[in-house]
């Protein structure tokens, strides 16, 4: 069982709690809604492979979306492992201030949504987050891909971790 | 609306406007109006609201995009121009949020519905002492109405990042954060005498010299170059006339256009405005005498600062309409059938009939003939290739498509002359896949040669096979004629038919017409004719069919101009050819090297002057470009990006282009990588799997053709004919623009550390 990691290694052990979700997921909503950026981490054949992706989180935070295109090594790793991560962080700007640095961790698994009416829905979840990326998430050789989300771990103070699992009222 | 940020100021709000806030031509007007000169009634869109449109559209991501996808010293002036038109269209498609809308009805309220408008650029920091960025943001004239103004200030918004100011954009300090654009719109003023006025010679500013330059009509005729001006010099001492010189106009009386009290006017406005603001005005005007209007006012500046000559020559290439009508007029009904006939000319002559004097003068009446010609192209061809351009932000401003490049359609099955070639060459193809044993035939001479052989000598060694050559032998004649009277690497094709009958070989293994992948039925060039005059109304429809027109004949000719020019330096060669041949027999010319015109004034002399020292040829090796690496030791190119030029993607092996023996080899479903696709090797296109070349631009040669044949394409890939190499595995991705090098299942780290 995933039982989360802290921001750093240490030898602290972490400090996991489960925490009732109206606590937790405030600070996890707003990282998702300040950071345009996550860290996608995805595997193939005991390989794990980090890649920065644009995301969006539907309202409820049961799901990410995020676009690749299907000439890169993600897409490829996507297609054979649908175990991935997420990790979202405010860093910038607070490099020096290690006990305001926050993190969420979300894990879950990744589906490609095939063109049509649920393409265009998650696409235009993406592009409202991400106008810019428009053309991008449009273009035929891009795959958008949905992460249905199993779990969140938030990160604070350096070694404070709390978990949330998104449920549907949640 | 916040009080400490309003979205707008009236020219006659109380206070002297901050520049930051109304840029500097709102300023200076509100300025004068202040102090009493007659300024024409308006209002300001601050800097705040083209803020708030920005935000609020988030089109701050989307020009970093644009201006951050490479390098902008590495982009071509066509690529800056690309990225200028995606920001345009970015700003045209995004609508006005309720605020700013009801700020621009509130400004409107100045004016009768009917007013006629102008919308002015007013940017921060423009036309500061010293440095004038004249020129490089938009001005649109005689707007009506609420929806109009509203477009025409998106329009005047996008041109902070014009193709002109992006040029400029380290002096303008551009900055998708920080830079902001206000707006100034006023009531048009126009009566029947306007100009521009400096109250120091532009020239040298050390003289007490003022100049008045006056047109009949509206001022935009002066400043767009339309009329030619009576110009005036006046001491500002004495305040008397200098000098006058009068304009250059049709029916013109040459009477003066300005009187000497209107002269005095001027001048006493302009020195008053000097007095005013502490520095020398250039002064933009309209009306006589008592009924002088200042319309503009800024400090005279010399030149516009600039230390790169190539970069003030990009801004004489995007020509008015009115010169772009003139050039159409001259180019297609004059000039090209003049330089055509100057080939058809050339080619007719029979040059071994000539004896050395004659032989002489026909080199150096070709050579003459070739400078004269280039020197139009620059000069003429060149800038009427923005004829296309126009088009575009034509059909986009009208239009608003969502795809900034749909106007291309508009373009589509024009006759050009690459076009005609590429068809004479399909139908070679089906004939040597028709008659196999006259294909076997040429395949069979051609691996046989040691050396290329001259299409005369290869036809007759084909005729004598038998197996009825004879038609494709015929065929090929005419197409030779027709049109391999080109140069390529400058070495003229029609003496290296080799290369050329590899590719006619190859195509007519695969010479089924290529699958067609063109855009949908909706962007058939009719239909989107129909769609441009549908939206701009019948008032404007005779502009807008002219314009089409001009854009058409500009995407046509800016083809054949190549190739006929082409034409004239393949016959220079050829009479070079003919000199060297007879010198050669003479005793007078010896070597193996390549000839070409760094030896016509030797080859000349030698005709002209028998007791000349002899010619040697040197036989200088050109060095393969393609093939001087730039990848670092150790450092494996992965992913490299470009524009997306034509859709679709591509995996294929390289083949690099830089020469004319690489035509040659090229094999159906490589990748043709090369600098740029030129007019001479477009028949190689329908061979590629795809096509990645280092010139960018959407509306070059090798992206349109691509497009039309369904080709992936991606372009304006920095230095990727140093970075790959023949046989590199590459997958091109059309629509993203990006090339990925290496096979596509990519290497896993498995088993461990190697």
């Amino acid at each position: 069982m995933d039982t989360g990691e802290p921001l750093f290694d240490g030898d602290a052990s972490p400090d996991l709690r489960d925490a009732s979700h109206a606590a937790v997921r405030a600070p996890i909503q707003s990282l998702v809604n300040e950071q345009a950026y996550a860290v996608l981490c995805v595997q193939g054949e005991g390989q794990p492979y980090g890649a920065l992706v644009a995301f969006a989180f539907s309202e409820d935070l049961r799901f990410a979306v995020f676009a690749t295109p299907i000439t890169t090594r993600k897409y490829r790793l996507l297609s054979e492992c649908d175990h991935v991560a997420l990790v979202i962080d405010n860093r910038s700007g607070l490099s020096s201030e290690l006990m305001e640095v926050e993190a969420v961790t979300a894990t879950g698994r990744s589906q490609v949504v095939a063109r049509g009416p649920e393409f265009d829905q998650w696409a235009n979840l993406l592009i409202s987050r991400h106008p810019y990326l428009k053309s991008f998430v449009r273009a035929e050789t891009c795959a958008l891909f949905c992460v249905h989300i199993v779990r969140f771990l938030h990160v604070a103070r350096f070694q404070e971790v709390r978990q949330w699992i998104p449920t549907a009222h949640s | 609306m916040d009080p400490d940020r309003p979205l707008l100021i009236s020219l006659d709000a109380p206070g002297i406007p901050d520049d930051q806030i109304v840029g500097g031509k709102a300023a200076k007007l509100a300025h004068l109006m202040r102090a009493g000169f007659p300024v024409p009634r308006g209002f300001c869109l601050t800097t705040w609201a083209y803020e708030a449109f920005v935000i609020d559209a988030r089109i701050i991501p989307a020009i970093r995009m644009e201006l951050g996808r490479k390098s902008m010293d590495d982009m071509r002036w066509e690529e800056i121009w690309d990225a200028a038109l995606r920001i345009r269209s970015t700003f045209l498609t995004q609508p006005l949020s309720g605020l700013l809308q009801t700020t621009v009805a509130e400004g409107l309220q100045l004016f009768n519905s009917s007013t006629r408008l102008a919308v002015r650029s007013s940017a921060v920091g423009e036309d500061s002492a010293g440095h004038s960025f004249a020129g490089l943001h938009e001005s649109v004239v005689g707007v009506r109405g609420t929806r109009a103004v509203e477009d025409a200030v998106r329009l005047v918004w996008a041109s902070l990042w014009s193709d002109a100011a992006l040029l400029y954009r380290q002096e303008l300090g551009l900055d998708p954060a920080r830079s902001r654009m206000a707006v100034v719109v006023q009531e048009m003023v126009d009566a029947d005498r306007s100009g521009v006025a400096f109250a120091r010679d532009p020239r040298d500013l050390r003289r007490d010299h003022a100049i008045i330059e006056a047109v009949p009509g509206p001022c935009r005729l002066l400043v767009d170059g339309l009329v030619d001006p009576d110009r005036w010099v006046l001491d500002r001492a004495t305040q008397g006339v200098v000098s006058w010189l009068p304009g250059q106009r049709e029916d013109s009386d040459q009477a003066p256009l300005l009187q000497s009290e209107d002269l005095q006017h001027i001048l006493q406005t302009l020195l008053s405005i000097e007095q005013l603001f502490g520095w020398a005005p250039d002064m933009e005007w309209t009306g006589r005498a008592d009924s002088l209007t200042v319309l503009q006012a800024r400090p005279v500046a010399t030149v516009m600062p600039d230390d790169d000559a190539k970069r003030s020559w990009y801004l004489t290439l995007r020509p008015g309409d009115a010169r772009l009508k003139a050039l159409r007029q001259r180019i297609a009904g004059q000039l090209i059938p003049e330089l055509a006939a100057a080939g058809e000319a050339f080619a007719s002559e029979q040059l071994d009939q000539l004896d050395n004097q004659q032989l002489a003068d026909a080199i150096e009446q070709r050579s003459q003939a070739l400078v004269k010609w280039k020197k139009i192209y620059w000069d003429e061809f060149i800038p009427f290739a923005h004829g296309v351009r126009r088009l575009a932000t034509y059909y986009n401003d009208v239009v608003t498509p969502e795809d900034p490049y749909e106007f291309v359609g508009l373009l589509r099955d024009q006759p050009l002359l690459a076009t005609q070639r590429n068809s004479v060459i399909s139908q070679l193809a089906q004939q040597l896949k028709s008659n196999p044993a006259v294909r076997a035939a040429v395949e069979e001479l051609l691996t046989s040669q040691t050396h290329a052989l001259p299409w005369s000598s290869f036809r007759d060694a084909l005729l004598q096979r038998g197996g009825g050559a004879e038609e494709f032998v015929h065929t090929f004649d005419e197409f030779q004629e027709r049109f391999l009277d080109v140069t390529f690497d400058h070495e003229r094709l029609r003496e290296h038919a080799g290369p050329l009958l590899r590719n006619l070989v190859e195509l007519s293994r695969y010479s089924d017409p290529p699958e067609d992948h063109r855009v949908s039925p909706s962007h058939a060039s009719a239909t989107l004719e129909e769609k441009l005059l549908v939206a701009v109304g019948s008032e404007r429809r005779a502009e807008a069919i002219d314009m089409i027109e001009t854009g058409r004949v500009s995407w046509r000719l800016r083809d054949d101009d190549n190739l006929l020019v082409s034409r004239l330096d393949s016959q220079c060669l050829r009479a070079l050819g003919v000199a060297a041949t007879r010198l050669r027999e003479l005793g007078r010319l010896t070597g193996d090297g390549h000839l070409d015109d760094s030896y016509l004034a030797r080859l000349v002399c030698g005709l002209r002057e028998p007791a000349t020292a002899v010619i040697t040829v040197e036989d200088s090796t050109k060095s393969d470009v393609s093939q001087s690496s730039v990848r670092p030791q150790g450092e494996t190119p992965r992913q490299l990006i470009g524009q997306p030029a034509s859709p679709g993607i591509a995996t294929g092996v390289v083949r690099c282009i830089s020469g004319r023996d690489d035509l040659g080899k090229f094999r159906r479903g490589e990748i043709l990588v090369c600098d740029a696709i030129q007019p001479t090797m477009t028949h190689l296109v329908p061979l590629a799997g795809g096509i990645i070349e280092r010139r960018g631009g959407m509306l070059i040669h090798g992206a349109i053709i691509a497009r039309e044949l369904g080709i992936p394409c991606v372009n304006g890939v920095r230095d990727v004919t140093k970075i790959l190499k023949n046989g590199d595995l590459v997958t091109l991705d059309g629509h993203l623009g990006i090339v990925t090098v290496g096979a596509a299942d990519f290497d896993l780290e498995i088993g461990g550390v190697h």
